[in-house]
Protein backbone atom coordinates (compact mmCIF):
# COMPACT_ATOMS: atom_id res chain seq x y z
CA UNK A 1 0.00 0.00 0.00
CA UNK A 2 2.65 2.42 1.31
CA UNK A 3 4.97 1.24 -1.94
CA UNK A 4 2.00 2.68 -4.42
CA UNK A 5 2.17 6.11 -2.76
CA UNK A 6 5.73 5.82 -3.06
CA UNK A 7 5.64 5.06 -6.70
CA UNK A 8 3.54 7.27 -7.68
CA UNK A 9 5.40 9.96 -5.98
CA UNK A 10 8.34 8.94 -7.87
CA UNK A 11 6.42 9.21 -11.19
CA UNK A 12 4.82 12.43 -10.36
CA UNK A 13 8.25 13.88 -9.39
CA UNK A 14 9.99 12.57 -12.60
CA UNK A 15 7.02 13.85 -14.52
CA UNK A 16 7.27 17.34 -13.71
CA UNK A 17 10.64 17.50 -13.79
CA UNK A 18 10.78 16.48 -17.59
CA UNK A 19 8.38 19.15 -17.79
CA UNK A 20 10.56 21.89 -16.47
CA UNK A 21 13.59 20.50 -18.65
CA UNK A 22 11.34 20.68 -21.50
CA UNK A 23 10.22 24.38 -20.53
CA UNK A 24 13.87 25.53 -20.11
CA UNK A 25 14.77 24.02 -23.50
CA UNK A 26 12.14 25.30 -24.89
CA UNK A 27 12.65 28.61 -23.85
CA UNK A 28 16.26 28.29 -24.53
CA UNK A 29 15.03 27.37 -28.30
CA UNK A 30 13.35 31.29 -28.41
CA UNK A 31 16.57 32.76 -28.23
CA UNK A 32 20.01 33.01 -30.36
CA UNK A 33 20.97 29.37 -29.20
CA UNK A 34 18.00 27.98 -30.69
CA UNK A 35 19.72 26.40 -33.82
CA UNK A 36 22.09 24.33 -31.33
CA UNK A 37 19.90 23.49 -28.97
CA UNK A 38 17.75 21.96 -32.11
CA UNK A 39 20.88 20.42 -33.28
CA UNK A 40 21.23 18.75 -29.88
CA UNK A 41 18.08 17.27 -29.75
CA UNK A 42 18.17 15.74 -33.32
CA UNK A 43 21.67 13.99 -32.44
CA UNK A 44 20.55 12.98 -28.85
CA UNK A 45 17.03 12.69 -29.13
CA UNK A 46 15.89 11.76 -32.53
CA UNK A 47 18.36 9.86 -34.22
CA UNK A 48 19.41 7.66 -31.32
CA UNK A 49 15.11 6.94 -30.48
CA UNK A 50 15.33 5.89 -34.79
CA UNK A 51 18.07 3.67 -33.96
CA UNK A 52 17.02 1.89 -30.81
CA UNK A 53 13.36 1.05 -33.47
CA UNK A 54 16.14 -0.25 -35.74
CA UNK A 55 17.78 -2.24 -33.16
CA UNK A 56 13.95 -3.35 -32.02
CA UNK A 57 13.32 -4.30 -35.54
CA UNK A 58 16.15 -6.52 -35.82
CA UNK A 59 15.84 -8.30 -32.85
CA UNK A 60 12.31 -8.63 -33.37
CA UNK A 61 12.57 -9.93 -37.32
CA UNK A 62 15.15 -12.66 -36.12
CA UNK A 63 12.57 -14.37 -33.93
CA UNK A 64 9.60 -15.11 -36.43
CA UNK A 65 11.28 -15.82 -40.19
CA UNK A 66 8.19 -15.35 -42.76
CA UNK A 67 5.76 -17.86 -42.32
CA UNK A 68 3.13 -18.17 -45.16
CA UNK A 69 -0.38 -17.54 -43.71
CA UNK A 70 -2.86 -20.38 -44.16
CA UNK A 71 -5.13 -19.78 -47.36
CA UNK A 72 -8.93 -19.68 -46.24
CA UNK A 73 -11.04 -19.27 -49.69
CA UNK A 74 -13.36 -16.37 -47.87
CA UNK A 75 -15.65 -14.85 -50.17
CA UNK A 76 -14.90 -11.43 -48.36
CA UNK A 77 -11.58 -11.52 -49.58
CA UNK A 78 -9.18 -11.25 -52.64
CA UNK A 79 -12.33 -9.77 -54.53
CA UNK A 80 -11.71 -9.70 -58.10
CA UNK A 81 -15.22 -7.02 -59.30
CA UNK A 82 -13.02 -5.88 -62.01
CA UNK A 83 -9.87 -6.62 -63.16
CA UNK A 84 -6.54 -4.83 -62.34
CA UNK A 85 -5.68 -2.87 -65.56
CA UNK A 86 -2.30 -4.38 -65.23
CA UNK A 87 -0.78 -7.78 -66.22
CA UNK A 88 -3.26 -10.85 -66.84
CA UNK A 89 -5.18 -8.54 -63.89
CA UNK A 90 -5.26 -10.79 -61.34
CA UNK A 91 -2.08 -9.46 -59.04
CA UNK A 92 -2.35 -6.18 -56.91
CA UNK A 93 -0.05 -3.60 -57.32
CA UNK A 94 2.73 -4.81 -54.86
CA UNK A 95 1.77 -8.23 -55.43
CA UNK A 96 4.50 -10.53 -53.41
CA UNK A 97 3.62 -14.42 -54.13
CA UNK A 98 4.69 -15.67 -51.16
CA UNK A 99 2.23 -13.82 -48.82
CA UNK A 100 -0.48 -12.55 -51.09
CA UNK A 101 -2.97 -15.70 -52.43
CA UNK A 102 -4.83 -15.06 -55.30
CA UNK A 103 -8.72 -15.89 -55.18
CA UNK A 104 -8.05 -19.39 -55.77
CA UNK A 105 -4.95 -20.09 -53.73
CA UNK A 106 -1.41 -19.66 -53.58
CA UNK A 107 0.62 -19.33 -56.90
CA UNK A 108 2.69 -22.57 -57.23
CA UNK A 109 6.07 -20.70 -56.99
CA UNK A 110 7.45 -22.57 -54.37
CA UNK B 1 9.62 54.42 -65.53
CA UNK B 2 5.81 52.72 -64.39
CA UNK B 3 5.61 52.82 -60.59
CA UNK B 4 3.33 50.64 -58.33
CA UNK B 5 1.78 53.25 -55.71
CA UNK B 6 1.03 50.25 -53.73
CA UNK B 7 2.45 46.98 -51.91
CA UNK B 8 0.46 44.56 -54.08
CA UNK B 9 1.56 42.23 -56.79
CA UNK B 10 -0.27 42.37 -59.39
CA UNK B 11 1.00 38.90 -61.15
CA UNK B 12 1.66 39.44 -65.24
CA UNK B 13 -0.55 37.06 -67.18
CA UNK B 14 0.47 33.29 -67.01
CA UNK B 15 -0.06 30.51 -69.08
CA UNK B 16 0.14 28.14 -66.65
CA UNK B 17 -2.84 27.78 -64.86
CA UNK B 18 -4.44 27.00 -67.73
CA UNK B 19 -1.90 24.46 -68.51
CA UNK B 20 -2.32 22.68 -65.58
CA UNK B 21 -6.55 22.97 -65.87
CA UNK B 22 -5.83 21.02 -68.97
CA UNK B 23 -3.36 18.47 -67.39
CA UNK B 24 -6.27 18.04 -64.95
CA UNK B 25 -8.55 17.14 -67.51
CA UNK B 26 -6.22 14.80 -69.59
CA UNK B 27 -4.90 12.56 -65.80
CA UNK B 28 -8.42 12.25 -64.87
CA UNK B 29 -10.17 11.08 -68.17
CA UNK B 30 -6.80 9.40 -69.25
CA UNK B 31 -7.18 7.48 -66.25
CA UNK B 32 -10.82 6.32 -66.97
CA UNK B 33 -9.57 5.46 -70.63
CA UNK B 34 -6.72 3.20 -68.63
CA UNK B 35 -9.52 1.58 -66.97
CA UNK B 36 -12.00 1.05 -69.52
CA UNK B 37 -9.54 0.94 -72.72
CA UNK B 38 -6.34 -0.14 -71.70
CA UNK B 39 -4.48 2.66 -73.37
CA UNK B 40 -2.16 5.25 -71.06
CA UNK B 41 -1.27 7.53 -73.53
CA UNK B 42 -4.04 10.24 -72.35
CA UNK B 43 -2.77 10.09 -68.62
CA UNK B 44 0.76 10.05 -69.36
CA UNK B 45 0.27 13.09 -71.57
CA UNK B 46 -1.47 14.60 -68.64
CA UNK B 47 0.87 13.77 -66.25
CA UNK B 48 3.84 15.13 -68.47
CA UNK B 49 1.89 18.43 -68.91
CA UNK B 50 1.36 18.57 -65.21
CA UNK B 51 5.29 18.16 -64.44
CA UNK B 52 5.78 20.78 -67.28
CA UNK B 53 3.10 23.00 -65.73
CA UNK B 54 4.46 22.17 -61.92
CA UNK B 55 8.25 23.68 -63.02
CA UNK B 56 7.50 26.58 -64.99
CA UNK B 57 5.44 27.77 -62.78
CA UNK B 58 6.94 27.72 -59.24
CA UNK B 59 9.72 28.88 -61.32
CA UNK B 60 7.83 32.30 -62.44
CA UNK B 61 6.97 32.43 -58.55
CA UNK B 62 10.87 31.67 -57.33
CA UNK B 63 11.53 35.16 -60.01
CA UNK B 64 9.32 37.12 -59.04
CA UNK B 65 9.87 36.99 -55.78
CA UNK B 66 13.35 36.24 -55.01
CA UNK B 67 14.44 37.73 -57.80
CA UNK B 68 12.36 41.01 -58.90
CA UNK B 69 11.29 41.99 -54.96
CA UNK B 70 7.51 41.49 -55.67
CA UNK B 71 6.53 39.66 -52.16
CA UNK B 72 6.82 42.55 -49.76
CA UNK B 73 5.17 41.96 -46.18
CA UNK B 74 1.62 41.99 -47.31
CA UNK B 75 2.50 39.82 -50.23
CA UNK B 76 3.93 37.13 -47.73
CA UNK B 77 1.34 37.51 -45.64
CA UNK B 78 -0.67 36.51 -48.12
CA UNK B 79 1.11 33.66 -49.35
CA UNK B 80 0.99 32.12 -45.85
CA UNK B 81 -2.69 32.51 -45.70
CA UNK B 82 -2.81 30.45 -48.87
CA UNK B 83 -0.76 27.83 -47.70
CA UNK B 84 -2.49 27.70 -44.26
CA UNK B 85 -6.00 27.66 -46.29
CA UNK B 86 -4.19 24.99 -48.40
CA UNK B 87 -3.06 22.93 -45.52
CA UNK B 88 -6.53 22.55 -44.03
CA UNK B 89 -7.99 21.58 -47.60
CA UNK B 90 -5.83 18.70 -46.98
CA UNK B 91 -6.81 18.01 -43.69
CA UNK B 92 -10.40 17.76 -44.78
CA UNK B 93 -9.21 15.06 -47.50
CA UNK B 94 -7.91 12.98 -45.02
CA UNK B 95 -10.44 13.60 -42.38
CA UNK B 96 -13.07 11.36 -45.42
CA UNK B 97 -10.82 8.54 -45.24
CA UNK B 98 -10.65 8.29 -41.70
CA UNK B 99 -14.53 8.85 -41.61
CA UNK B 100 -14.58 5.32 -44.21
CA UNK B 101 -11.65 3.63 -41.56
CA UNK B 102 -13.80 4.05 -38.51
CA UNK B 103 -17.61 3.83 -40.00
CA UNK B 104 -16.09 0.21 -40.95
CA UNK B 105 -14.07 -0.46 -37.94
CA UNK B 106 -16.13 -0.19 -35.17
CA UNK B 107 -19.48 -2.07 -36.77
CA UNK B 108 -18.11 -4.65 -38.24
CA UNK B 109 -20.44 -6.61 -40.71
CA UNK B 110 -21.33 -9.77 -40.56
CA UNK B 111 -19.99 -11.18 -43.88
CA UNK B 112 -16.44 -9.59 -42.09
CA UNK B 113 -17.37 -11.84 -39.34
CA UNK B 114 -18.26 -9.50 -37.22
CA UNK B 115 -14.92 -8.76 -35.80
CA UNK B 116 -11.57 -6.12 -36.39
CA UNK B 117 -9.81 -7.05 -38.28
CA UNK B 118 -12.13 -9.41 -40.06
CA UNK B 119 -11.67 -12.85 -40.36
CA UNK B 120 -8.60 -13.96 -42.63
CA UNK B 121 -6.69 -10.97 -42.57
CA UNK B 122 -3.33 -10.66 -40.18
CA UNK B 123 -2.84 -7.13 -39.44
CA UNK B 124 0.83 -5.63 -39.24
CA UNK B 125 2.72 -5.71 -35.98
CA UNK B 126 2.50 -2.20 -35.03
CA UNK B 127 5.86 -2.31 -32.80
CA UNK B 128 7.86 -3.47 -36.00
CA UNK B 129 8.34 -1.20 -39.01
CA UNK B 130 5.34 1.07 -38.17
CA UNK B 131 6.80 2.27 -35.24
CA UNK B 132 9.61 2.81 -36.94
CA UNK B 133 8.56 4.80 -39.02
CA UNK B 134 6.87 7.02 -36.67
CA UNK B 135 10.36 7.57 -35.15
CA UNK B 136 11.89 8.54 -38.54
CA UNK B 137 9.12 10.95 -39.00
CA UNK B 138 9.52 12.66 -35.65
CA UNK B 139 13.12 12.59 -36.26
CA UNK B 140 12.60 14.57 -39.45
CA UNK B 141 10.23 17.18 -37.51
CA UNK B 142 13.20 17.81 -35.01
CA UNK B 143 15.95 18.13 -38.06
CA UNK B 144 13.29 20.27 -40.26
CA UNK B 145 13.29 22.50 -36.88
CA UNK B 146 17.14 22.84 -36.93
CA UNK B 147 17.24 23.42 -40.21
CA UNK B 148 14.45 26.48 -39.70
CA UNK B 149 16.46 27.83 -36.80
CA UNK B 150 19.92 27.45 -38.65
CA UNK B 151 18.22 29.93 -41.88
CA UNK B 152 17.37 32.26 -39.07
CA UNK B 153 20.40 32.08 -37.22
CA UNK B 154 22.22 32.74 -40.88
CA UNK B 155 23.89 29.16 -39.83
CA UNK B 156 24.67 28.15 -44.01
CA UNK B 157 26.10 25.04 -43.48
CA UNK B 158 24.17 23.92 -40.41
CA UNK B 159 20.64 25.32 -42.33
CA UNK B 160 22.17 22.58 -45.48
CA UNK B 161 23.15 19.68 -43.22
CA UNK B 162 20.10 19.86 -41.27
CA UNK B 163 17.59 20.13 -44.68
CA UNK B 164 19.81 17.28 -46.00
CA UNK B 165 18.79 15.03 -43.47
CA UNK B 166 15.50 15.56 -43.27
CA UNK B 167 15.08 14.73 -46.69
CA UNK B 168 17.14 11.68 -46.13
CA UNK B 169 14.57 10.59 -43.20
CA UNK B 170 11.97 11.18 -45.40
CA UNK B 171 13.72 9.11 -47.73
CA UNK B 172 14.27 6.27 -45.45
CA UNK B 173 10.26 6.23 -45.05
CA UNK B 174 9.41 6.10 -48.20
CA UNK B 175 11.88 3.25 -48.90
CA UNK B 176 10.25 1.05 -45.53
CA UNK B 177 6.99 1.89 -46.06
CA UNK B 178 7.31 0.40 -49.93
CA UNK B 179 9.25 -2.28 -48.60
CA UNK B 180 5.94 -2.87 -45.79
CA UNK B 181 3.46 -2.40 -48.68
CA UNK B 182 5.33 -5.53 -50.93
CA UNK B 183 5.93 -7.54 -47.57
CA UNK B 184 1.63 -7.15 -46.32
CA UNK B 185 0.37 -10.50 -46.34
CA UNK B 186 -2.99 -8.47 -47.19
CA UNK B 187 -3.88 -6.42 -50.57
CA UNK B 188 -5.91 -3.47 -51.05
CA UNK B 189 -8.59 -5.89 -53.05
CA UNK B 190 -9.30 -7.71 -49.58
CA UNK B 191 -12.43 -6.09 -48.45
CA UNK B 192 -13.16 -2.81 -46.72
CA UNK B 193 -9.60 -3.86 -44.14
CA UNK B 194 -7.49 -3.36 -47.65
CA UNK B 195 -9.19 -0.03 -49.35
CA UNK B 196 -9.74 1.31 -45.94
CA UNK B 197 -5.52 0.65 -45.03
CA UNK B 198 -3.78 1.43 -48.68
CA UNK B 199 -5.82 4.48 -49.58
CA UNK B 200 -5.55 6.15 -46.68
CA UNK B 201 -1.91 5.15 -45.80
CA UNK B 202 -1.47 4.93 -49.95
CA UNK B 203 -2.59 8.77 -49.77
CA UNK B 204 -0.43 9.65 -47.12
CA UNK B 205 2.57 8.58 -48.77
CA UNK B 206 1.93 10.33 -51.33
CA UNK B 207 1.73 13.42 -49.55
CA UNK B 208 5.27 12.43 -47.70
CA UNK B 209 6.83 11.82 -51.59
CA UNK B 210 5.57 15.21 -52.45
CA UNK B 211 6.68 16.54 -49.13
CA UNK B 212 10.46 15.22 -49.64
CA UNK B 213 10.46 16.89 -53.21
CA UNK B 214 9.34 20.40 -51.43
CA UNK B 215 12.06 19.83 -48.87
CA UNK B 216 14.76 19.11 -51.61
CA UNK B 217 13.55 22.21 -53.77
CA UNK B 218 14.39 24.61 -50.57
CA UNK B 219 17.60 22.46 -50.27
CA UNK B 220 18.44 23.46 -53.63
CA UNK B 221 17.37 26.87 -53.42
CA UNK B 222 19.33 27.33 -49.74
CA UNK B 223 22.30 26.25 -51.63
CA UNK B 224 22.22 28.99 -54.09
CA UNK B 225 21.52 31.77 -51.66
CA UNK B 226 18.00 31.87 -52.39
CA UNK B 227 16.72 32.45 -48.38
CA UNK B 228 17.66 35.38 -46.23
CA UNK B 229 17.70 35.38 -42.02
CA UNK B 230 14.70 37.16 -42.88
CA UNK B 231 12.99 36.22 -45.54
CA UNK B 232 12.53 32.43 -46.33
CA UNK B 233 8.62 31.80 -46.66
CA UNK B 234 8.98 29.09 -49.10
CA UNK B 235 10.83 26.83 -46.66
CA UNK B 236 8.46 27.76 -43.91
CA UNK B 237 5.76 26.56 -46.46
CA UNK B 238 7.88 23.39 -46.89
CA UNK B 239 8.24 22.98 -43.02
CA UNK B 240 4.34 23.14 -42.17
CA UNK B 241 3.29 20.53 -45.22
CA UNK B 242 5.60 18.06 -43.52
CA UNK B 243 4.69 18.84 -40.47
CA UNK B 244 1.51 18.32 -41.19
CA UNK B 245 2.62 14.83 -43.17
CA UNK B 246 3.83 14.15 -39.93
CA UNK B 247 0.52 14.83 -37.75
CA UNK B 248 -1.22 12.17 -40.30
CA UNK B 249 1.19 10.01 -40.03
CA UNK B 250 0.13 10.15 -35.90
CA UNK B 251 -3.23 9.64 -36.95
CA UNK B 252 -2.92 6.95 -39.06
CA UNK B 253 -0.53 4.87 -36.55
CA UNK B 254 -2.86 5.30 -33.61
CA UNK B 255 -5.94 4.77 -35.89
CA UNK B 256 -5.25 1.95 -38.29
CA UNK B 257 -2.03 0.49 -36.98
CA UNK B 258 -2.67 0.67 -33.63
CA UNK B 259 -6.54 0.74 -32.49
CA UNK B 260 -6.90 -1.52 -35.92
CA UNK B 261 -5.10 -4.52 -35.13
Amino acid sequence: MAAIGRLSQKLLKSVTLTQTRQLSAAVAAHGEQAAKTWKILSFVVALPGVAVCMLNMYLRAQQHQHEQPEFVPYSHLRIRSKRFPWGDGTKSLFHNPHVNALPDGYEHHE
Amino acid sequence: MAHQAHAYHMVDPSPWPLTGAIAALLMTSGLAIWFHFHSTTLMTLGLILLLLTMYQWWRDIIREGTFQGHHTPPVQKGLRYGMILFITSEVFFFLGFFWAFYHSSLAPTPELGGCWPPTGITPLDPFEVPLLNTAVLLASGVTVTWAHHSIMEGERKQAIQSLALTILLGLYFTALQAMEYYEAPFTIADGVYGSTFFVATGFHGLHVIIGSTFLAVCLLRQIQYHFTSEHHFGFEAAAWYWHFVDVVWLFLYVSIYWWGS
